[in-house]
């Protein structure tokens, strides 16, 4: 369902920014109606678990698809963000909007860790996030009187609003949809502006965009930055729409997850990294009928989605919505056209 | 830790070296295949695993087997798998100029393909191998030396050497080597690229056999084994500096050694977090790698 409505977002969009926007709000519309056509709670609960991996994907979006550097450590931002925002509420009692603010930070300020390495590129820069994102799940599991270790880390308290509670699955539906929205939003503004131009001019060039004044370095880190703030926002909202964390939900896997998602839905699209979330976190979900089969199947799904191209499913999403217009168009304008030519 | 004495501290090296090997021996698959194809070749675990469960089933099936037939096994059908991938995937993927994320995207694919394929067949309990090496020490002079860790050694060794002896001496190898420094050239001398390419997975995938059936012996066969093991290979292959066949060689003892000692002198909770840390602190020094110290002086 929530596909569906992702992909017609992805097709309306074309080039042309305007179209982008206005289809992002017919989608936004959507999504507020959907809880209300769509009460199931299980199916509510999947839609906030894509939100949340979109809202992660769209942050490598921006590393890898905006600037171009290639991160297989993103879950090591996640994971800092979802255990901040469980300590933070649950041990100090800190109300959920502090949590979720103080986990975007926490994961940010890991960040600042890596920034030395983003003088590296291409693979080196991969294996040394991956590098980091073992450390992190390593720390994770060991470190038991902090994390909860190999047990997990249970009794985290469901997200509040002003005093609000969100007991309701269609409350925390809206809370981590608004946030992925405004990540969106946010997100499709730097596109556009100076700093999402300087950007690009590295992923295209790094010694060009030098030699015409861009520090490259400087905003290279940022994009680091930018990435782990929003991993980190993901992972609080991740710990409170699950309430209970463990290790094995921050490994390497995850890392590779959400470059799948970003991979499958085409590189440099914000709209693809969403629609990449929801083929990633909902096609396993769809296929449990298949039991042991599903991960197999996911697996050739992933292979053949990779021939499409460079622009993944929104670029496909778009060329059949293309197609289906041009057709439909000509279905329409044939008749009067023969009508014409008849007599 | 205390004091260690001589001979612990030999079975350390010992036990360092051998498990090296392994690693040498999958991150010359990644070396490879960097080489020729910019790709980082995420399967290359998974490649690994299933020439240990093939091993494991030809052992199975004929249990008087000896050692040096089941690594054939082994490398023969990892071989087979990674051509089977290269001509039924990644070379369609390159005919059809995907960007080179795209197809390290799709190593990934086949690489959970593999692992569930693999857990369907073989089952998710971890087999052991039945006993393929003497169980009394070796005595040289004195040091006592696991014959299982030793024969992993030479046989290590030996696969290397042959390696590079195929690569620097023989037309095919001089040819793969040609194809991985520059494929229009490589092509204008004469050399089948398509073919090329397909030589270049044949061997790295039965570089991965080899190891898979040495780790299968020295702990047990488990389908999800390829994946950290996969990783440290790779992490192994840039340490040495990627794509170079030498230091891909270097970087996985060293990196075995590294792992060892690690355990037992730091935290053995913290085992593979030590060998990230190194890692990265190697590639903020130096960012080509081990290789880049010698070929700098040049």
């Amino acid at each position: 369902m929530a596909e569906a409505q992702v992909t017609a977002a992805a097709h309306r969009g074309g080039h042309r920014r305007g179209s982008v926007h206005a289809a992002a709000l017919l989608v936004m519309a959507a999504l507020i109606a959907l809880p209300w056509i769509e009460p199931d709670k299980f199916a509510l609960h999947v839609l906030s678990l894509i939100a949340i991996a979109s809202i992660a994907a769209m942050g490598l979006q921006v590393l890898l698809g905006y600037s171009g550097q290639l991160s297989i450590g993103q879950a090591a931002f996640y994971g800092i963000g979802a255990y901040t925002s469980a300590l933070l509420t649950a041990k100090l009692g800190l109300p959920f909007p502090f949590a979720l603010i103080g986990a975007g930070i926490a994961a940010a300020i890991a960040s600042l860790l890596m920034v030395p390495i983003t003088r590296l590129t291409g693979a080196y820069l991969a294996v040394a996030t991956l590098g980091f994102s073992i450390i992190v799940y390593l720390f994770i599991k060991n470190e038991e009187w902090l994390t909860g270790g190999s047990y997990g880390f249970i009794g985290i308290p469901r997200a509040e609003l002003f005093g609000y509670v969100l007991r309701d699955p269609r409350s925390s539906y809206y809370l981590n949809v608004g946030v992925a929205a405004i990540v969106y939003f946010v997100f499709a503004r730097i596109e556009g502006s100076r700093f999402g131009r300087a950007i690009n001019a590295i992923r295209q060039d790094a010694d060009a965009a030098r030699a015409s004044g861009i520090r490259v370095t400087l905003l290279k880190s940022e994009c680091f930055v930018i990435a782990a703030f929003v991993a980190g926002l993901a992972g609080s909202l991740y710990a409170h729409e699950v309430r209970y964390l463990a290790p094995n939900d921050f490994t390497f896997w995850k890392s590779i997850e959400i470059l799948i998602m970003v991979v499958i839905g085409g590189v440099g699209s914000l709209a693809g990294a969403i629609l990449g979330a929801a083929v990633v976190v909902g096609l396993p979900e769809y296929l449990r009928a298949i039991g042991d089969y599903r991960m197999l199947v996911f697996g050739a799904i992933l292979i053949a989605t990779m021939l499409f191209g460079e622009g993944g499913l929104a670029a496909l999403a778009a060329t059949v919505g293309r197609r289906l217009y041009a057709l439909a168009m000509r279905l329409i304008l044939k008749p009067t056209a023969s009508r014409k030519a008849a007599p | 830790m205390g004091a260690l004495s001589l001979s612990q501290l030999i079975d350390l090296v010992v036990g360092g070296l051998a498990i090296g090997c392994v690693y040498s021996l999958i991150a010359l698959g990644f070396a490879m295949i960097m080489r020729a194809t910019n790709i980082i070749h995420f399967a290359q675990g998974e490649v690994m695993m299933l020439g240990c469960m093939c091993g494991l089933t030809s052992l199975w099936l004929l249990p008087a087997l000896p050692l040096p037939v089941v690594i054939a096994v082994g490398m023969a059908s990892s071989g087979l798998i990674a051509v089977g991938m290269e001509l039924a995937v990644y070379r369609t993927l390159r005919r059809r100029r995907v960007p080179i994320m795209n197809i390290i995207t799709a190593t990934v694919g086949m690489s959970i393909l593999c692992i569930n394929a693999a857990r369907i067949i073989w089952g998710s309990e971890p087999l052991r191998f039945p006993e393929l090496f003497a169980t009394t020490a070796y005595d040289f002079s004195g040091v006592r030396i696991s014959p299982q860790l030793f024969w992993i050694m030479v046989m290590g060794v030996a696969i290397m050497g042959a390696l590079q002896f195929f690569l620097k001496h023989t037309p095919t190898g001089l040819a793969m080597q040609a194809v991985a420094q520059d494929h229009e050239a490589a092509q204008l001398m004469g050399a089948n690229l398509t073919r090329m390419m397909a030589y270049t997975f044949a061997i790295s995938g039965m570089m991965a056999g080899a190891a898979g059936i040495m780790l299968g012996s020295m702990f047990f066969a488990f389908f999800e084994m390829g994946f950290i093991t996969g990783l440290k290979g790779f992490v192994a292959a840039t340490l040495g500096g990627l794509g170079s066949i030498a230091g891909a060689m270097l970087g996985g003892i060293l990196f075995g050694l590294i792992e060892t000692f690690s355990t037992v002198f730091l935290s053995s909770a913290y085992k593979d977090g030590i060998g990230m840390i190194l890692l990265i602190a190697i590639l903020l020094v130096l960012p080509s790698g081990l290789v880049g110290l010698w070929q700098k002086r040049r």
